[in-house]
């Protein structure tokens, strides 16, 4: 049996991948430019990927397969490539002004990353025997981490570009909590979240060209003035 | 005991003659990937030949502080190097403390240099002082971080044990709390000797120094002292580094052949981590001195994650 057929070998990578995902999450609660913030979503959504091939082989499970090929596809290419081109277009290449300065945004990321340590103990079961079926199951309190920084860089930004970014790094949460307790979604629901996702994020990025053409700014907290 | 005392000899002796060598490399090394011919391998060793022959000039201002640090700065190091293991799991002086006591060892020799920066009255080591105590003021957190995160894997904070425990098991180093970690050492490591993005060591840019400009006054003896304690604490946090997260190949005995075989693959550790430091440094231009706290603030975060992850990974 070569090494990496051993489900201890699968579970330490995962476990690897997780930690850089919680990492990546923390990396854009604190850069400032919003390309290198588009990018680290990119490679957050690969290794999301990358997470879901490596329960797919250990278990034989072709529909968790095609999850990551679809993770793949939208959210670490089609989306990014897409904000990409929409940061050029209208011409924000300026950073991030967060509502809280950088290192109080840690502080409160790493209070979140407990709560979520705090809430996910109550589902850890240290006796289960390690088999392919419970391989990423120790990921949920990375999953609940992400899920709360998501909500926390949403209420923390102030342009729309960014808080789209936000919510769909939250998603990314949930994504990795469906795939490590439940070896994902039926195939059938799995497509329509990423359809769901792609035009969120399509129709998303049309709206802040609109608010970017209409009010000069992407500033969100300007769309309270509604008369004109 | 006979045999204690030719442990603590022999990796004595080690330390001593390779830490000037892990400097040469790393100077030859740049060189090449700047195509220059660059110094020797073994010109460190000429230098401090050199220094060690010449007449030194002491400041009138200087007090006993300026005399007494370079043999505090010294003899602190090659402890701190002592309580480490090189070759054997079992370092020479294990007994005497753990990795509390390398970091603080450490920290005595800094505090004195830093002293002595001011000590002389001029206002270029005083500059240095103050910029080296800012830098280790966050870098010191963030090793203390890192290396709380290896003693918790192996229930003990004395290395050898750490290694020990770390020998024993399959896929260690995969594990994400101690990859966290040794990123987090890795730039301690970078900051702390002084390299690229922190300080540049072989520039007098009155700007820009942070280490010699603490050690401006020196001359002579003192300063090969100074120097070959800069090359040991290079060496400790460097053994550090390849032995507490990659010890592989650590002899169990004395015996000749695990000592040889174990030399070996420590060089090759050695030699790898010096490639990748180099690799950092020609790649890398020289931060601006108020960015250098946010370089060591993710250092601190790498820390605070790796000891969390610890406990988030569990099962």
């Amino acid at each position: 049996m070569h090494f990496w057929q051993d489900s201890e070998f699968g579970n330490r990578m995962i476990t690897l991948m997780a930690a850089l995902v919680l990492v990546l999450q923390i990396v854009m609660v604190t850069e400032r430019w919003i390309v290198t913030n588009i990018r680290a979503f990119a490679l957050q959504s690969f290794l999301l990927a990358c997470i879901a091939n490596t329960i797919a082989y250990y278990n034989n499970a072709p529909h968790i397969y095609a999850a990551a090929v679809f993770m793949l596809l939208v959210k670490a290419i089609l989306l990014p490539v897409m904000f990409e081109r929409l940061v050029t277009k209208i011409e924000i290449r300026q950073e991030i002004e967060p509502l809280i300065n950088a290192p109080i945004s840690v502080i409160i990321t790493g209070l979140l990353t407990l709560l979520a340590y705090v809430v996910a103990e109550s589902f850890h079961r240290p006796d289960e025997p390690l088999s392919p079926a419970s391989l990423g199951h120790n990921t949920l309190a990375v999953a609940i981490a992400l899920f709360l920084i998501g909500f926390f860089m949403m209420v923390n930004r102030r342009k729309a570009l960014t808080q789209v970014l936000a919510l769909l790094s939250l998603e990314n949460g949930i994504f990795l909590a469906a795939i490590s307790l439940t070896y994902g979604m039926p195939m059938i629901v799995e497509v329509g979240i990423f359809f769901d996702v792609l035009v969120a994020g399509m129709v998303l990025a049309i709206l802040v060209y609109r608010i970017r053409e209409t009010f000069d700014s992407m500033d969100v907290s300007r769309l309270s003035r509604l008369k004109g | 005991m006979i045999e204690k005392a030719l442990a603590v000899a022999f990796q004595i002796g080690l330390v001593l003659l390779l830490s000037p060598l892990v400097t040469g490399f790393n100077r030859v090394l740049k060189a090449r990937a700047q195509t220059r011919r660059g110094p020797s391998l073994l010109q460190p060793y000429r230098d401090l030949y050199k220094l060690l022959r010449k007449g030194m000039v002491i400041p009138d201002t200087a007090s006993w502080i300026f005399t007494a640090t370079p043999f505090v700065l010294f003899v602190t190091t090659l402890l701190a190097s002592l309580l480490i293991p090189m070759v054997s799991v079992a370092a020479p002086l294990s007994l005497f403390g753990g990795v509390l006591a390398v970091v603080y060892l450490l920290a005595l020799g800094r505090f004195f240099l830093a002293l002595a920066g001011l000590d002389t009255g001029s206002s270029f080591g005083g500059l240095g002082s103050s910029r080296e105590m800012t830098i280790s003021a966050i870098a010191e957190p963030a090793l203390m971080l890192a290396v709380f995160t290896v003693a918790i894997g192996a229930g003990s904070t004395n290395l050898s044990i750490v290694a020990q425990s770390a020998q024993g098991q399959s896929w260690r180093f995969l594990a994400p709390s101690q990859m966290l970690a040794f990123a987090a050492l890795f730039i301690v490591l970078i900051a702390e000797t002084g390299r690229i993005p922190v300080d540049n060591l072989s520039t007098h840019l009155e700007l820009t120094m942070i280490h010699e400009a603490m050690i401006l006054e020196y001359s002579g003896p003192y300063l090969a002292l100074i120097e070959w304690a800069a090359a040991i604490k290079q060496l400790v946090l460097m053994m550090l580094l390849v032995n507490v997260f990659f010890p592989f190949g650590l002899s169990a005995d004395w015996s000749p052949g695990a000592v040889l075989f174990s030399l070996v693959l420590f060089s090759l550790k050695l030699l790898l981590l010096s490639i990748v430091v180099a690799i950092v440094e020609i790649g890398n231009a020289k931060m601006r001195l108020f960015r250098v706290p946010e370089l060591l603030a993710i250092a601190f975060v790498l820390g605070a994650l790796a000891l969390v992850s610890t406990f988030l990974f569990q099962g």
